[in-house]
């Protein structure tokens, strides 16, 4: 008895119970699908990211040097200082995506059946592209091929460029950039075409014109590197000022140090009340207006005609009052930026409207820039100029032949048969919806390269009308987009890690910048790199388009163009991450800031002319390029380098002359405030939908990866539903509380969405975001939300036809 | 080393997060997930089930239009330096989380975790999460696993452990340097990423390094400071309305 009760009372203090749990734990948590990743030496790659235009240096990390674990900013690259966004972050979730196509796929049923896609070999995909390359060549139809790609200004596009030409088609086109407005605008005020470039790690003040400036404006990287030291606290620096300037409460606006809210497409009136004050209290630069610029006062033009000039234009038609009754910004608060704006050393004004992806309205981009001028950005201080072109080596001049030559006779088909603008730049959407509408001649054969515009065009509707009518759609994507969904051919490029390519120029900066995005893994599946099949196709074609394009690989052209660079004796490759490219002044030399710190046994290292002149091999240049550095240059001062017909910077845009201006009125040749209208009656969509962008949801050509699509809150996205973001007051007017479904209605079509209520949205407005809606790809990111694209409405700029957004009419409904 | 004794230790690693710099990217989140094999799922809608060591918080200002403002505030894992035992450490019935008291870091140990969920209560943070299933991976996806930190299954907590795979990895290579152990200093996957560098980390006892000094800040505070979690992470914002925030709207 004393025994059992012993024994019991032994069990009662036994560990047992808590072993057993531990062990228990332990046996039931090796799953045998549980994944164990294997071990292997960890090794790591430099390389430049390519998955958005804005060329950050990365490395990525290895396993045995077979598959890639992480995505890195290289800390050795100054661009951006070791930090990476969250698409870069996300990277590898692209090279393993599940709907990477895996090889060529050619439609075997009807066009758009994701089931009829079947595998081909890419013999047969290459025939079949060389086939009917040939044929319209052959028929003397070679204008009747068009492509459209996602690369501008690297070398990938220079190619497609030289195709294009020796093959004779002028049917080219680039997706939609803000660059489109800004070359255009350029060739206007300074008679050259570039992108602009801002010197903003020099501003000290930074009027921001609804520019989402740490949300994706520019080159993103750069401007989170750039915004992270405005608000480093420096002994003996003033803080760099932020005021931003627009109708929404967004990131850049609820970090500015002033925010201003303005009526939603009024940001170039608001700039027009500024110059207004600027000029009638004597606060613009003088020195300029008088030495470098044309147009400010009253000017004859070409036939002797006196017009009006800047100056007494901008004095008559925007006093502070009809500003403030334009924007709703009062005029003592006009008054008190331009006083602030003109009394800085290094003040700089930006601006990006709609979603600031696409191109602007060029009147708009023409009052920033005489702002900016205005206030003597030019020049000197040069706070604004012109991206520099890159000094590679030059492509040889294309050889064209008889059938090339007929082709690019005929008028690129957005213009066909005459342009209905003065000054058409890349007219995508006016291309493709001509096609859809009425073409002067039929497109029988539509390239598309690294881009989805089923999907990222505004008012994507046209590129769904405009593919019923052509014959044969190849697309080269690596992912089963919207856009490849519809193709009849696949023949899948490389994915972005895989592949070898440049970056020539980052947007937004004003410094020249070049780098090479090489390979960090074999290619993972059976793609191929769409320059070699170009070069391919060339020499399947053969005659001059083979002659044009002579090199046997897509390593052997990149290599040429680098062999141009290094030749060239012109900027550095900086090899060391003190490197600090946007200290360099116009004239500047590049080894000015060339330093490399001293380290145990060496002094610091200080290049001169001519030991950097050593350096300049093309053996060593390739190395370091696909080694992942960067090669940079000084800005150019954009005053020394002018083409316009005054040889000045012209407030008067003479070069509008003779093009075919709808009126003859005086401001026509002015920058001024030109609302491009929404259609639809205010009686039936009285509210206004905007669209805007956030850093953590890729809208453009990748589709959000699952790790940035976990970010989002569930105030934006719940299971399927979209949010759209609308003031207290602007609901409860409309008969909605937050959470509420309804039916948002455009004249561009219908969706369904949720209400949340936020008071940074401004009243009488409605905020839908950018990147969700995707019906192709997996199941990680289809069928959520809506996409903004779909019934946001494009206004065709008047100057140039490119397709602008800002605001869209809309509606609400219950659902 | 049982968890009832301080030891004088030269270490404490922690984290400063200069909220005036944030952006709310979402660099850190997802540099996050992918250097530590956080699993993801087909609907991250639901937040109570979304594994988030790194977890961006929105705060508002609560003002009308146009006074409205807001700011974002990522929230790692706390490391709560309370005296002999963190919230959740204290808590533990079989010993899966502990603190280490040679460098502050609270780590966990998955195969001792027995799933009881009682320190996901006890964190007021809200900073640890369960695998209320087995994380899934769609099978090509399944090469980006890192193999320098376990894959969890389910039925177990995981949270942010400050990298500690980065420390071991640094000190294993000052151990073959033949350096000083105590002085090695590593970067965690968000502090690394942070495009504007408004995460720094460091070791908080080095009166020299930058954390210390951003710790000391006239704009400091921490989170939820009345609980006395003493935690390991402090945040800057030159905004009162954050401040205020940070303790729930409790402290004046």
């Amino acid at each position: 008895m004393q025994f059992a009760a012993g024994a019991v009372g032994g069990a009662l203090f036994t560990p047992m119970p808590w072993k057993l749990a531990e062990d228990t734990a332990i046996w039931s948590q090796n799953w045998s699908w549980r994944p164990s990743p294997e071990d292997g030496e960890i090794t790591s790659v430099a390389t430049t990211c390519q998955l958005c235009a804005g060329g950050c240096g990365i490395t990525a990390r290895l396993v045995d040097r077979q598959r890639a674990i992480m995505l890195q900013g290289n800390p050795n690259h100054s661009i951006n200082d070791g930090g990476i966004c969250p698409l870069g972050a996300s990277g590898v979730q692209f090279l393993y995506a599940p709907y990477r196509i895996p090889q060529p796929l050619k439609q075997t049923g009807k066009r758009g059946d994701p089931t009829g896609l079947k595998p081909i070999s890419w013999d047969e995909a290459l025939s079949a592209l060389d086939a009917k390359l040939t044929e319209l060549r052959t028929s003397g139809n070679p204008h009747r091929v068009a492509a459209i790609t996602g690369q501008s200004e690297n070398s990938m596009h220079r190619l497609w460029q030289q195709f294009s030409t020796a093959y004779g088609s002028p049917n080219l086109f680039t997706m939609p950039s803000p660059a489109d407005s800004q070359k255009l605008a350029a060739s206007l005020v300074f008679g050259r075409q570039a992108p602009l470039g801002f010197a903003l790690e020099q501003a000290n003040y930074v009027l921001s014109f609804g520019a989402h400036l740490i949300e994706g404006w520019g080159a993103p990287g750069r401007m989170q590197v750039t915004y992270g030291r405005w608000r480093d606290e420096k002994p003996g620096s003033a803080k760099t000022r932020i005021v931003q300037i627009e109708p929404r409460c967004s990131v850049t606006a609820a970090n500015a140090d002033e925010w201003i809210a303005i009526n939603p497409g009024t940001e170039a009136a608001m700039a027009l009340g500024i110059a207004h004050v600027l000029i009638r209290d004597l606060l613009y630069d003088a020195d300029f207006v008088s030495n470098h610029a044309f147009g400010f006062d009253d000017w004859q033009d070409a036939a002797g005609k006196t017009r009006q000039g800047f100056k007494s234009f901008v004095l008559a038609n925007y006093p502070p009052e009809k500003v403030t009754e334009l924007t709703g910004v009062a005029s003592e608060k006009i008054k008190e930026l331009a006083t602030e704006f003109a009394r800085q050393k290094r003040a700089v004004a930006v601006w990006g409207s709609g979603n600031g992806a696409g191109p602007n309205n060029l009147y708009d981009d023409l009052v920033f820039l005489a702002l900016n001028a205005l206030t003597g950005n030019l020049g000197k201080s040069a706070m604004l100029g012109l991206t520099p072109e890159v000094p590679l080596g030059a492509l040889p001049a294309p050889t064209m032949d008889g059938i090339a030559q007929r082709g690019l006779a005929q008028q690129r088909l957005d213009l066909a048969p005459k342009p209905n603008w003065p000054l058409p730049g890349n007219g995508v959407h006016a291309f493709l919806e001509a096609i859809g509408t009425n073409p002067a001649y039929p497109i029988d054969l539509l390239l598309i390269h690294e881009a989805n515009p089923a999907y990222t065009l505004p008012g994507n509707q046209i590129y769904y009308s405009a593919q019923e009518k052509i014959g044969l759609v190849v697309s080269f994507s690596s992912y089963l987009d919207e856009t490849a969904l519809l193709a009849d051919l696949i023949l899948p490029n490389h994915s972005a890690l895989e592949r070898l390519d440049d970056v020539c120029g980052l947007p937004g900066v004003p410094y020249a910048y070049y780098a090479i995005a090489s390979p960090i893994l074999p290619p993972q599946r059976n793609t191929r790199h769409t320059g070699e099949v170009l070069l391919g196709a060339a020499q399947g074609i053969g005659g001059s388009v083979a002659a044009s394009l002579p090199w046997k690989k897509y390593d052997d052209y990149l290599q040429e163009r680098v062999q141009g660079l290094a030749a060239s004796g012109q900027g550095a490759i900086a090899e060391y991450r003190e490197i600090e490219p946007w200290r360099l002044q116009p004239g500047d030399s590049p080894e000015l800031f060339y330093r490399r710190p001293p380290t145990e046994g060496n002094s610091a290292e200080q290049k001169t002319p001519e030991s950097l002149q050593k350096t300049r091999t093309v053996q060593a240049y390739w190395k370091k390029l696909t080694g992942g550095m960067y090669w940079y240059d000084a800005p150019v001062n954009v005053l020394k380098n002018l083409a316009t017909p005054s040889g000045r910077y012209e407030f008067a845009l003479q070069n509008l002359q003779g093009k075919g201006m709808a009126a003859d009125e005086d401001r026509l040749y002015l920058p001024h405030y030109h609302p491009l209208a929404p259609s639809g009656d205010e009686k039936d969509y009285p509210l206004l939908l905007i669209s805007y962008r956030m850093l953590s949801l890729s809208d453009q050509f990748l589709a959000n990866p699952p790790f940035m699509t976990k970010t989002l809150s569930d105030d934006l996205l719940q299971g399927q539903d979209l949010f759209l973001a609308l003031h207290p007051q602007t609901a409860r007017a409309q008969g909605f509380s937050a959470g509420d479904r309804a039916q948002l209605k455009t004249p561009q079509g219908e969706v369904a969405v949720r209400i949340h209520v936020s008071q940074g949205a401004r009243p009488g407005a409605l905020f839908i975001v950018q990147g969700l809606g995707h019906t192709a790809y997996d199941e990680y990111i289809q069928n959520k939300g809506v996409n903004a694209n779909e019934i946001i409405e494009v206004q065709m700029d008047p100057l140039t036809g490119l397709a602008t957004t800002w605001a869209t009419r809309a509606q609400l409904r219950r659902a | 080393m049982s968890e009832h004794e301080t030891t004088a230790s030269t270490v404490r690693y922690g984290m400063v997060i200069d909220l005036d710099k944030c952006t709310g990217c979402m660099a850190c989140s997802v540099a996050c997930q992918q250097e530590n094999n956080v699993s993801y799922q087909v609907d991250e809608s639901n937040k109570l089930r979304s594994i988030t060591w790194m977890k961006v918080f929105f705060l508002e200002n609560g003002k009308p239009y146009p006074d409205y403002r807001f700011t974002y505030l990522p929230r790692p894992c706390q490391h709560c330096n309370a005296a002999h035992d963190s919230p959740c450490t204290f808590v533990c019935p079989v010993n899966a989380t502990k603190r280490d008291e040679q460098t502050g870091i609270v780590s966990q140990i998955y195969p001792r975790c027995i799933g009881c969920r009682y320190c996901v209560a006890a964190c007021p943070y809200h900073a640890r999460y369960f695998n209320w299933w087995d994380p899934k991976w769609p099978q090509p996806m399944e090469a980006m696993l890192s193999p320098e930190v376990s894959v969890r299954m389910r039925g177990v907590v995981e949270k942010c452990t400050f990298c500690h795979h980065r420390l071991n990895r640094a000190r294993a290579l000052a151990y073959l340097a033949g350096e000083e152990l105590s002085k090695v200093t590593y970067v965690p996957a968000c502090a690394e990423a942070c495009p504007t560098k408004a995460i720094a980390f460091g070791n908080l006892l080095d009166t020299q390094s930058e954390v210390a000094r951003l710790a000391r800040d006239s704009r400091a505070f921490r989170l939820l400071e009345k609980l006395q979690t003493e935690p390991k992470v402090t945040y800057l914002s030159k905004h009162q309305w954050v401040h205020r925030l940070g303790d729930q709207g409790l402290s004046a």
